[in-house]
C-alpha cells in the first residue's frame, strides 16, 4: 500500500494533514528549548573536512503536532444546496448535450474533484459522508438525491424483490434497474446508485443492507412528523406494513436513534408516547452550539437520550464524555442520570 | 488547496549516512538534537564550526563541546514520533547540492510539496548546565554548518 499524505485547507482554515482514510488537526506547538535538526553533510559540500563530519541543518522552535479529528464535511450541505434531484427532472436533465450550447447557461457542474479539493477530509471519509447524505453523481456532477423520491425508489425496490420472487441476499441489479424504469419511469442509473448505498453490487449481484434500507424506509416515514407527533404504535404500524412482510421483523425504533424525539401524550392511561422528527444531522456541528440546541429544545435530557444527538460530532466515547463534561451539568436522581445546561443565563 | 506530502526517506544504501554511533539517537539521516536556549552566532552561519559531538562508547552518553563548555546530554524517547519534513522544490535558499532543475517558473504557481526525509522516535538531549572544560580532549566528530546555509 502507498502511503499517501496531503495537507488540505482553504487559506481561511485550520489546516488538516489527510491520510487516504483518516483525518488530523494540525496544531503548532511552540518547544522552549530548541531543536537542531543533524544530517550528513550533504553530498557534494564544500567542506572538505573528514568523513565524521555532521551537520546542523535547522534549528526548530516548534513542531507539528497532529489529532484525530473528524472530517469536516458540513460545508457539504451548503455546497449542495439547490443541487437537488428530484422525481420528475428525468426530462430535462437527461437532455442529450447537443443542445446545451443554445440554451442559457446552467448553474456549474460541481464535481467530486471540486469537492475533494474544497472539503477538509480523506478521500474515503468523502466518498462515504457523499453516500451517507445520499448524493448521486450524474454525467460528473453532484446531486445529493431529494429524500421522498430516495424512498419512494426504496420501497420499490423492496416491492419488486418481492413480486419478482428475488432474494434480497443477491439479486440481479439489471433486471431490477430495467423493471423501475419501465414501470415508473427512474433511470437505471439512478436505482444502480441507490443500490450501491443499500447495500454491496458485485458482479451484478446485489445484496441488500437490511438494516440500512429499513432505517431510510423509516426515516421516509417519519419526516413527515416534524411538528405534529405521531404515536409510537401508530408510527411501528405504518413502518413496518411499508417495509413488507420480508422486513417487518427488522423493524425497531433503535435503527432511528438520533432522529426523533419521544414525549408522553399528556392525559392518557396508559401512557401512549409520542415521536417526532428530530434528526441530529440538522443540528449545529459545533459542540457548543450543538448543546445549546438540544437545550433549548429540552431542558434536562437523560444519559441514554442526548449521546445519539452527540454521536456526529465526536471521534469516539471518550471525546463525547469531555464534551458533556464541558457543556453539560450531570445531576443523579432516582431515575438515573440527568443533564442540564451547565450555564443558566435567565437573568 | 491541497499539498502533498511525499515519503522521500532514503534506503540505507543511497546517501551518505551519520557515522553509526549517532544513528542510535535518531535514524541513519536525521538526528535530532534538544538544546536549553539556542544556538546563537555572530555574523554569516555559514561553514562555522559549532563544536564537537562525540559519544562514549561504553556509557553511550552523548557529549557536545562548544568552545570552553562541555554539555552532557542523554537519550529520550520522544512520546510521539516526529517526521522531519523538508520543502521539496522551493525558491533560493534550500539548495540541495544534487541536481535540481532550474524550471522555477513552473513551480513557482503550483502548490508547494513537502517531503518527509525521516521519521524520528528518540532526540539527543542535553538538558543540563555546561560544565567548563578541564583540557581533555575527546574523540570526535566536528560539527559544521553547511555550507549550504540553514533554512
Amino acid at each position: 500500500m502507498v502511503l499517501s499524505l496531503v495537507i488540505k485547507g482553504q487559506p481561511n482554515e485550520d489546516a488538516v494533514l489527510c491520510t487516504s482514510d483518516k483525518t488530523y488537526t494540525l496544531r503548532s506547538v511552540v518547544l522552549s528549548n530548541s531543536v537542531l535538526v543533524v544530517t550528513p553533510p550533504p553530498a557534494g559540500s564544500t567542506t572538505n573536512s573528514s568523513n565524521e563530519d555532521i551537520v546542523i541543518r535547522d534549528q526548530l522552535h516548534e513542531v507539528l503536532e497532529l489529532m484525530p479529528c473528524l472530517p469536516k464535511l458540513q460545508k457539504l450541505n451548503g455546497l449542495l444546496r439547490g443541487r437537488e434531484y428530484d422525481e420528475g427532472q428525468e426530462e430535462t436533465e437527461g437532455m442529450e448535450d447537443g443542445m446545451e450550447d443554445d440554451r442559457p447557461v446552467k448553474r456549474p457542474k460541481f464535481t467530486y474533484e471540486d469537492a475533494r479539493e474544497i472539503l477538509q477530509a480523506s478521500d474515503n471519509e468523502l466518498s462515504r459522508g457523499l453516500k451517507e447524505k445520499r448524493v448521486l453523481t450524474l454525467n460528473g456532477d453532484l446531486r445529493p438525491i431529494a429524500a421522498p423520491h430516495l424512498t419512494t425508489i426504496l420501497e420499490l425496490l423492496l416491492n419488486y424483490l418481492v413480486s419478482l420472487s428475488l432474494s434480497h441476499a443477491s439479486a440481479p441489479v439489471e433486471e431490477l434497474a430495467a423493471a423501475l424504469e419501465d414501470d415508473h419511469d427512474i433511470k437505471r442509473d439512478i436505482s444502480r446508485q441507490v443500490m450501491t448505498w443499500f447495500g454491496e453490487v458485485k458482479n451484478g449481484r446485489w445484496q441488500l443492507d437490511v438494516n440500512t434500507t429499513i432505517k431510510e424506509v423509516g426515516l421516509g416515514i417519519l419526516r413527515t412528523y416534524k411538528d405534529d407527533p405521531i404515536a409510537e404504535d401508530e408510527f411501528l404500524q405504518k413502518w413496518r406494513s411499508t417495509v413488507g412482510d420480508t422486513f417487518e421483523s427488522i423493524v425497531d425504533l433503535k435503527l432511528l436513534s438520533g432522529n426523533y424525539l419521544t414525549s408522553p401524550k399528556p392525559f392518557t392511561n396508559p401512557p401512549v408516547l409520542m415521536l417526532v422528527y428530530f434528526p441530529a444531522s440538522a443540528l449545529p456541528p459545533d459542540p457548543g452550539a450543538r448543546f445549546a440546541d438540544l437545550f433549548l429544545t429540552r431542558s434536562r435530557w437523560k444519559a441514554d437520550d442526548i449521546t445519539p444527538f452527540l454521536a456526529d460530532i465526536v471521534v469516539d466515547n471518550k471525546e463525547r464524555d469531555k464534551l458533556l463534561l464541558k457543556f453539560a451539568r450531570a445531576i443523579t436522581d432516582s431515575e438515573g442520570v440527568w443533564y442540564t445546561a451547565r450555564a443558566k443565563y435567565n437573568g | 488547496m491541497i499539498i502533498p506530502i511525499n515519503i522521500a526517506i532514503p534506503g540505507p544504501s543511497s546517501v551518505r549516512q551519520l557515522p553509526p554511533q549517532f544513528a542510535q539517537f535518531g535514524t541513519g539521516e536525521v538526528v535530532l538534537v534538544e538544546l536549553q536556549g539556542a544556538l546563537e552566532v555572530d555574523g554569516d552561519l555559514k561553514d562555522q564550526v559549532v563544536g564537537k559531538l562525540s559519544v562514549d562508547i561504553e556509557t553511550k552518553k552523548p557529549s557536545l563541546r562548544i568552545g570552553h563548555h562541555l554539555l552532557e546530554g542523554k537519550l529520550v524517547t520522544l512520546p510521539k514520533p516526529l517526521a522531519v519534513m523538508h520543502r521539496a522544490k522551493v525558491a533560493v535558499s534550500t539548495t540541495e547540492g544534487d541536481a535540481m532543475d532550474d524550471s522555477d517558473q513552473t513551480l513557482d504557481s503550483s502548490p508547494p510539496q513537502w517531503d518527509i526525509i525521516a521519521v524520528v522516535k528518540r532526540k539527543m538531549v542535553f538538558a543540563k548546565r555546561p560544565m567548563p572544560m578541564v583540557g581533555r580532549v575527546l574523540p570526535t566528530a566536528p560539527v559544521d554548518i553547511p555550507s549550504s546555509g540553514l533554512e
